[in-house]
Formats: C-alpha cells, structure tokens, sequence
C-alpha cells in the first residue's frame, strides 16, 4: 500500500491555498440578479397579508410568495411540515415570508424593505420542558432497572444541560440556480453537504423529476452539518427566484442572516439515576433526554435518535432505561453539528460517571475502566461487540501519555489559581444509525478513462475534511496505481451515483468503502500483468473494448440486522472510541479558566491519510472545547442574541491548548482497509473532560455548559454564600 | 447584506485642509484612519457620514519620535501594530505598549491606528447592532433613537468606553495635539474625554488629533489589565489602568487608577488613589483600593459578561493591576 496510511498531498490544497478555489461567492454568472428574503419579525403568529410600498417599482424586481411555488409548499427532507414559503402560520423569527430577486443590490435592498409582512402575533412556547408537542420519542429498554434500585450500593441521580452551539463554517451559505433550460432541466450549484438532498428538495418544490432537477457542489468552506439540511431551502428559493425571473440568481447569505436563521445544535437537557455496586459496577442506568427541535421537525428525530444510542456512554450495564423526546418550540429550528446529538448525552453520562465516582471515592479512571465496554459485551439495543473494540486501547492510551490515573481527584486546591484535571471516554457510531444505510442504498461508480486513468464517481463533498485526498488513496491502493492515476469527478447529481450524504462519520467506511470495492472490481477485470503500471492496462483494456465501468451498491455486512420499532439490535456497523484528558487552571476570583494541556486518544480503525485525521481531531477538540466552556448562543423572544461574529464567539488559534493526539487504530474487518469513522467523534469528549477538570480544580459541581465565568460564579457563591456582594 | 452607504471621500493633503473640509461639512464629516471602527459602524448604519476625510495623506503625524528627554511623540496615523512592536516603547512603556498589544486582531492592528484607538466609539449591546436589529427595538438615543435601553428611565446615553489605550494614556497623563481651525492646541489626554455615551469627547467635531505625547518614563510604574472572554480577542469588559509614583522609601506619592469598559469614560478610581497615597503598596492597602476602586463604576448590563460576574471580579482586577506596579 503507496498511499493508505501515507502522508499525500491534498489535491484540494493548492487551489484553496492561493485562493483559486470557486466557491460559490466567486461563480462568475452572466446575467445573474441577486436573491433576498423576507423574513417574520416575531417567533410565532399569522400571517395576515403582505403589502406592497406603493412608493417602490415592483417591475423592477421579480417577488416570489408561497402562491407561487409550482410543486408542494414544504422542504422535503424527514417530515413534510416546514414550508419553503410561510403561507398563514409562522413559527419562528425569521421564517422566509417572500423572496426577491433584482438586478443589482440597491434595488434588491430597496424592494425587500416594499415588502411588509403584517402578522398577528401568537404567542410563542419557547420552554422545552413545557412544549406539549413532541416531534419524536424513542424507548430503549434492556433487562430491568426497577428490579435492581432497591438491591444497589447507592443510587445516583444527576440532572445535566448542554447549550446551543453554532457551526461557524469559515463561508456562509449561498447557492445560484438557473432558471430551466431547453430540456427543462433546473441546475443549482451550491456550498452543500449533500447534493442529493437538495435534490429531493428541488424536486417535490419544483415539480420536477430526478433527472431535471441537477446539484451540484461548488467547493464548500466548511460544513460541521451546518449544510446539511438547509441547503435545501436556499436551493429552492434561488430555484423558485430563477424561474420566475427566466435568468439565473444567486441567493447568497452574508454572516448575519446565516447566523440567524441557519440551524444549530439542539440545546439538551439529560437527567440520569444510576444503580452502582460496592465496586463501582453499573448495575442499572435511568435516562431521560429531552431536546429542543425548534419550529419544525427538520432532522431533529435522527438527532435525537443518535443522541440516545449514545447515551450510556461506552459501558457496560444490563439493565437499561432511555427515555429520548425532542420536542416543538418557537427557536429557529435546530439541525445538524458535528457529533449530531452525541456530544449531548456524551456530556450528561460522563458528568454522571465522575458523579459516581466521587460519591464512591473511586479514581475517575479506575470506575471507567471498571465499566468500558470490551469484546464480547452488548450494548443496550443488545448489539454484541465482537470486532474493533477499543475502549480500553484508547483509555489506556491517554493514561499512558498523561499519568492522569495517579492524579488524586477532587482533592481540596488552594492558591488564587488551582489546577484540575478531568477524563472523558466516548464512543461514536460509525455511518447512519440502524438501517439507514441499508435503505440508503448508497452507489459509487469506477470507470477507466480512455488514458488509463481511473474517474471515481461519488456524490461525497470536500467539505475540509478531507474527502478527495481520502477517496484517492482508498482508490489508488485498490487499482494498485498511482495517486495521479486517480480522478474524481464533482459532486453532482447528473454525473456522480448517489453515494449518500456527506455526514454521519460515514464518506470514509461507506463511501470509502464502495469505492475500493469498486476499484478491486475493475483491478481484477483489467488483469493483466501487475508488474506493468495499471495505467497502460487499462488503457490497453478499454482500446480493446473491455467494459471499463463498474458501479456497486451498499450491502450491510453479514450479521447486521436493526429493529427500528424496538430500538433493538445493531444501531452501527461498528464504534469508534476516544478518551480525552483535559487539565486547566482555575483563577477562583474571575473564574476565567486556561485549558493548559489537552490530550486525546482516537480509535479510528485505520486512518487512511493520518496528518488529515489529526487535523479532524485537532479541529473537533477545539469545537468541543469551545462548547464547554466558551461559545454561548442564547436567544431572546426567539431571536438569537449572538448575531454577529463580534458576539457569537469560539475560540480562535491563539485560544486552542497544546494538543497531543494520539491514534489508536483498530481495524475494523468491514471498513476499507480497517478503516471506521473520525470526523464526528472528537465533538464528543472535549466538554466533559473540561467541566470536569474545572470540578477537581474548584470543587464545584459543573452539570451545565457552556461553563462560563458567569455561570462558574453563580455555582461558587452556591457552595461560598460568605463571598456573595 | 451589510454594505457601506454611499458617501464622499475626501483626501487633504495637509491637516489645515482636512480641518477646512470637516468644518465645511460639519455633522455630515468624519475622518477615517485606519477605518477598523468606523467602517463596520457605518455597514450597520450606527455612523452615517456622507462626507469621509481619510487622513493618510497627511505628512508627519505617522512616527513613533523618542525625544533626548525621555518623552515620546506618537503621530496619530501611526499603527497600532507599529507601537506594538516598538523597542523603546516596549522597553520603557511596557503598559502602554501591552494596551495596544491587547487590542483586536493582528490584522486589526496592522490597519488601526493610535488616533483611531483613542477616538473609538463608545460601545453599547443595544446600539452595535445591524440596522434592521436596532431599527426592530424603536433605535436607541445613541442613533436614530430617544431613549436608553439599558436605563429606559435615564436622560443619558449609558454606551461604555471600550478602547484599551485610553485607560493608561489618562492614568500615566499622557497629552495630545489637537488642529482646530485656529491652529494646534496641547491638553492632558484626560481632558479629551467627558462620562456621556454619545458626546463622549471633549473636542470640536472638526478637530483633528494629531499626536499622542507620553512624558519621560521616569519616577513611576504603570500597568494595564483586560478582563475579557477570549485570550485573543474581544473587547475589554473591564480594563484597568494604574500608574503608581513611589519615592525612595516605597511610599506612593501619587496614584492615577484609571477603569475602562465601567462607565461612558475612563473613570478615576478616586477613593482607592486617596488610599494608595502615603502607604507602601503592600497587600492589605491593594486589597482595600480593589475594594474601593468600583464605587464610582457605572456597571449595566450593555457590555459581553453578567453584570454580577463584573461587578465580582472588579476589585479583584484593580487589585492585580495595582500590584503589577509594584
């Protein structure tokens, strides 16, 4: 293998590097107009009717209402609620009332300002715990917790809450679509995760089917999740604005509207009761997850579907309640980031496990040790964890690298600056949860260009991460080429298989997967001689009229077998584990806290391109970092407070500790060449971690984050009433 | 979409040119340096100049100039990051240099100048806001409105002093030039500033600043603290300034404690200078000019971070700032 595990360049690099890259601000379009949208200026009412300035010249511009829409009035995607358009109900601030498209800014700006909505405003619900409307529940249920409270050492209880965070991807969101061509055929080029849910989109707004509805990515800066579903909405606002005015629009947010309508992570609220032995065993585990899902369903059901098949956190424990509810408010709808629910239940099992250990006097690292999950065990949909276990190599590894195992805990600090340390453990799932890649079908195709080269076609977007240079290597190792032997063509539904979304830790074991299946397959077909370069065999191959293009289709691995009405069986393919540590210092007068090292271990199976795989984990840590203790996004009345980048903060290079990153590959027999999943998992252990190292080095309780200095004070003063003002 | 309005931009070549077109335009002139503050302002419509006097033509007022006696002369166009990197200012104004080290952004500092630090807007939650953010709330008397959002009954508008140089310029009596139409006028820069949030400078609008002087580093120690969310930028939430004058003995003899991002100026923390003179900085006497330091505070809630949380870790803050000068 030249390239699998090899450090190669990207191939995305030297265009982003110089700044060559297209993105889709930079498309130079012909006779394009700019699009704008008018938005609802309260969480929740009805929308009466929309008058029109009659100061302003209304031919100037082109104005598309929900009236307008040739196909369904909704943003397919899970569940058909949200309209692309508000017709009578609004339910939340800045609800797309009415889009514009003009010739230039200044009318553009002059027409969206002619356009008043007028609302009668309802009032809104924007307490999750007193929302009646539940968008979706789950039941997990293993053994029997309520035969065991009574026989338990002690019980446990802890109430646990987590904020919203937002993705800040380095370039807002924007899309240009053209208005249908001579063959009735709608592109829209975008900055998109995933083309073939715009796609979806467009086709049931539009009316259209599969083969007139064409997405395509441009290069995308940066994603987390963030484009994953509202995409769709600004492809079919830019699509419905090109059609009505027959030229092409750009609809292009700037931060501020991107920050303020775009989805964010759902804020959470985890209560646990844990029955736990003499010796630290888990007896039995009682959780309750509740999330806010905002306005519309959105993907909030596979949110928190994600969020409670990872609410035990990797231990093991026979008995099992998990009781999910992500629930109906008047907050912007909240969608996809980085970890999809994971990082909530992560935080809450965590705080609970160093709750335990405290209450039992245990070392930290000695009662997750005691309770990781290891070959042989099930988890609590009674899936059996026979291949590429790593709990204990990736805990074992931070140990190692920290010596944090012989740090006394919660000891008594003093000094105005006390240092703590804290240990998180975590899992992830690697690919959709249950038999969503079963249903998804996923394609790849591999066809041998007429020069030898080999053009691998997959609908998997570089967001950042890495996928280009990953697939190719993936690619390359299977043809048995060179690198520069591999071309993969753009994201785009008119040439490329639907070879699924890009999220969900999946483009490297599912996508990555299907192409060196693929590649194997023409490998073997072209044969030959190996000793001569495959590029002359291939050539050579299809002169002769070898059939040079194959396409494969996901199969799940033998064995793998989901109940979704239960919640029983096999939620992944497979895990992957990781184990932070995380030391800070405290300053006990401001409550300003320094993360002085941070040290992870990551169990990815394989990494196939290892310098991008600790650039995910690097990057990953640093947002979960900021999620613990940082990135504070609150609203008011429903509109979020943190419009701007000035208010709306993470941390930035010089705010990022040292990091070591330390990487555990376990091999996973499914996964090309080993490999599992990586860019979700590092959301996962960072605010645990933190909050804990912030609790040894304070003794204070952390059961919320972001912990804020704000927030940290309220909690001294709870334990330190003599310094209250 | 935040897009500069339309405007004029105007270039003099000499200062008594720029002052001549200020006082032509009156209310509807501005000048822009490195334009970091008064551009994003004008994107959200919290400045409206349809006249911008850029003032980088203008010779002889972009140097760092170290005089024999120990004084320094800073031209008001100078940048920031200049200053920053500065080897006698960091040898021998430590404080000063480290205020301006503390500002923004690298980026930021290789635009922004000294005179655009010390002019900064003052800064409030309800009025850095987007137009459609403001106009959404009725506007608020800072711009375009008529009442005080963080103090709705108040005859005044409460936005705080946020720049980090203003602080230790007024605490170590710094001076500055200003050009009006009568030729160049020398003040303490402490004079420069007045506690109103809109009317926050002494000067005539068509007033030109021109240089900062800092006297002889001789006889006194200075510091500056920020308190602020992130290591590497934010605004100050709180950022105090001390200069502290001591004589053979260790008995202070003078004091100027200075608090920015508290109120609409740089406020002077008067109680705990009258403390510090005519005692040792000892532990006891900087505990108790901590404590004392934020009475005259105007703590609201306008600014990032809990006003409990400010007005707690205050003391605290002025406490360390006046150790740091011993």
């Amino acid at each position: 293998m030249a390239f699998v595990g090899a450090f190669t360049r990207r191939p995305d690099a030297d265009a982003k590097v110089r700044g060559a890259a297209r993105y889709v601000a930079d498309l130079d379009v012909p006779d394009a107009w700019l699009g704008g949208t008018v938005r609802a200026d309260v969480a929740r009412g009805r929308l009466v009717r929309i008058d029109r300035d009659p100061g302003f010249d209304f031919t100037r511009v082109v104005v598309v209402t929900a009236a307008d829409i040739p196909g369904r009035n909704v943003v397919a995607l899970i569940t058909d609620d949200q309209p692309l358009l508000a017709q009578d109900a609004i339910e939340h601030h800045g609800e797309p009332i009415a889009l514009v498209a003009a010739p230039d800014r200044a009318t553009l700006l002059a027409a969206l300002a002619a356009l008043r909505p007028v609302i009668a405003a309802r009032t809104p619900c924007f307490d999750m715990e007193a929302s009646a409307v539940v968008w979706k529940r789950i039941a997990i249920d293993r053994g029997d917790v309520d035969a065991v409270w009574a026989k338990a050492h002690r019980v446990v209880e802890g109430t646990f809450h987590t904020g919203s965070q937002e993705q800040m991807y380095i370039e807002p969101q924007g899309c240009v679509a053209w208005p249908p061509d001579r063959h009735g055929v709608v592109v829209v080029r975008g900055s998109l995760q995933c083309p073939y849910y715009v796609q979806k989109a467009l086709m049931a707004a539009l009316d259209l089917p599969a083969e007139r509805a064409r997405v395509v990515a441009c290069t995308v800066g940066g994603g987390f999740g963030g484009k994953e579903d509202y995409p769709s909405v600004i492809a079919c606002h830019a699509a419905l604005l090109a059609r009505a005015a027959g030229r092409p629009v750009k609809l292009l947010f700037d931060r501020h509207e991107d920050l303020a309508v775009t989805p964010k992570r759902h804020p959470c609220r985890v209560w646990h009761r844990t029955a736990v032995a003499a010796d630290g065993t888990l007896l039995a585990m009682d959780i309750d997850v509740r999330m806010d899902g905002g306005a519309y369903t959105t993907l909030s059901p596979v949110v928190l579907s994600r969020g409670v098949l990872h609410a035990t956190g990797p231990y093991r424990c026979a008995n099992v309640r998990v009781r999910g509810a992500v629930v109906a408010t008047n907050h912007v709808p909240y969608g996809a980031f980085r970890g999809f629910g994971a990082p909530q239940t992560c935080f809450a099992v965590e705080r609970q496990m160093d709750r335990i250990a405290t209450e039992l006097g245990m070392h930290p690292v000695a009662l997750r040790r005691h309770n990781a999950l290891a070959p042989g065990d099930r988890t609590a949909t009674g899936q059996l964890l026979d291949d590429s276990v790593a709990a204990h190599a990736v805990l074992d590894a931070v140990v190692a690298e920290t010596g944090c195992a012989r740090m006394p805990w919660r000891t008594q600090k003093r000094g105005r600056r006390r240092r703590g340390f804290g240990v998180s453990l975590f899992w992830h799932g690697a690919g959709f949860t249950g038999s969503g890649e079963t249903k998804l079908k996923s394609r790849v195709a591999a066809a041998v260009l007429a020069d030898g080269r080999v053009e691998v076609a997959a609908a998997a977007t570089e967001i950042g991460q890495g996928t280009e240079a990953m697939l190719r290597a993936i690619a390359a190792d299977s043809l048995g080429c060179g690198a520069a032997d591999v071309a993969l063509t753009e994201p785009d539904t008119g040439r490329a298989p639907d070879s699924g979304p890009t999220v969900a830790s999946r483009t490297c074991m599912i996508v990555g997967g299907l192409v060196a299946q693929a590649c194997r397959q023409l490998r073997d077909r072209v044969g030959g001689d190996e000793a001569r370069p495959f590029r002359d065999r291939a050539a050579a191959f299809v002169r002769d009229g070898g059939d040079g293009r194959v396409e494969v289709e996901y199969h799940a691995p033998p064995g793998i077998v989901w109940d979704e009405a239960n919640y029983r069986g096999d939620a992944y393919p497979v895990y992957g584990y990781g184990a932070d540590v995380v030391e800070v210092e405290v300053d006990v007068a401001t409550f300003a806290v320094k993360v002085l090292r941070f040290c992870t271990a990551i169990d990815v199976g394989r990494a196939i391109q290892p310098g991008l795989v600790r650039g995910q984990i690097e990057g990953g840590s640093l947002q979960a970092l900021g999620f613990g203790h940082l990135e504070v996004v609150t609203t008011q009345a429903g509109r979020l407070r943190q419009d701007r980048m000035a208010t709306c903060i993470i941390p930035t290079a010089v705010d990022a500790p040292p990091m070591r990153v330390l990487l555990v590959e376990r091999p996973f027999q499914h996964g090309p060449f080993g490999a599992k999943g990586v860019g979700e998992m590092p959301a996962d252990g960072g605010a645990p971690a933190l909050a804990a190292a912030i609790e040894d080095a304070i003794g204070i309780a952390v059961d919320a984050v972001p912990a804020t200095p704000e927030r940290l004070l309220a909690a001294w003063l709870q334990t330190h009433p003599e310094e209250a003002l | 979409m935040l897009r500069l309005p339309t405007f004029t931009y105007h270039r003099p070549q000499t200062a008594a040119e720029a002052v001549a077109l200020a006082s032509e335009h009156g209310r509807e002139a501005m000048y822009v340096a490195g334009g970091t503050d008064l551009y994003p302002n004008m994107k959200r419509r919290q400045q409206t100049p349809t006249h911008v006097i850029s003032l980088q033509d203008l010779p002889g007022i972009g140097a760092v100039e170290v005089h024999p006696q120990g004084g320094v002369r800073i031209g008001a166009m100078t940048k920031l990051s200049t200053i920053e990197h500065h080897p006698h200012l960091r040898q021998h104004f430590p404080a000063f240099a480290h205020a301006v080290r503390e500002i923004s952004t690298p980026l930021l500092r290789n635009m922004g100048t000294i005179g655009g630090n010390l002019l900064l807007d003052t800064r409030c939650s309800y009025y850095d806001q987007s137009h459609e953010w403001r106009e959404s709330i009725d506007f608020c008397m800072k711009k375009d409105g008529a009442i005080c959002w963080v103090a709705p009954g108040s005859p005044r508008c409460w936005a705080v002093q946020s720049s980090d140089t203003v602080p230790v310029v007024c605490a170590m009596e710094c001076d500055v030039e200003l050009v009006g139409k009568n030729g160049p006028r020398r003040l303490r820069a402490s004079e420069l500033y007045r506690d109103d949030g809109i009317q926050y400078l002494t000067k005539q609008p068509e007033e030109l600043l021109t240089y900062l002087y800092l006297p002889p580093a001789t006889g006194f120690k200075a510091s500056y603290l920020k308190l602020r969310r992130r290591d590497s930028f934010d605004f100050p939430v709180l950022g105090v300034a001390a200069c502290v004058w001591t004589g053979v003995d260790g008995v202070v003899t003078k004091a100027n404690i200075r608090l920015g991002g508290a109120g609409s100026y740089a406020i002077p923390a008067s109680e705990s200078e009258k403390l510090l003179v005519g005692s040792k900085l000892t532990d006891e006497v900087i505990a108790a000019a901590g404590t004392a330091a934020m009475k005259p505070a105007r703590t609201m809630d306008n600014t990032d971070g809990d006003v409990y949380w400010r007005k707690k870790v205050a003391p605290v803050f002025v406490a360390r700032a006046i150790a740091a000068c011993r």
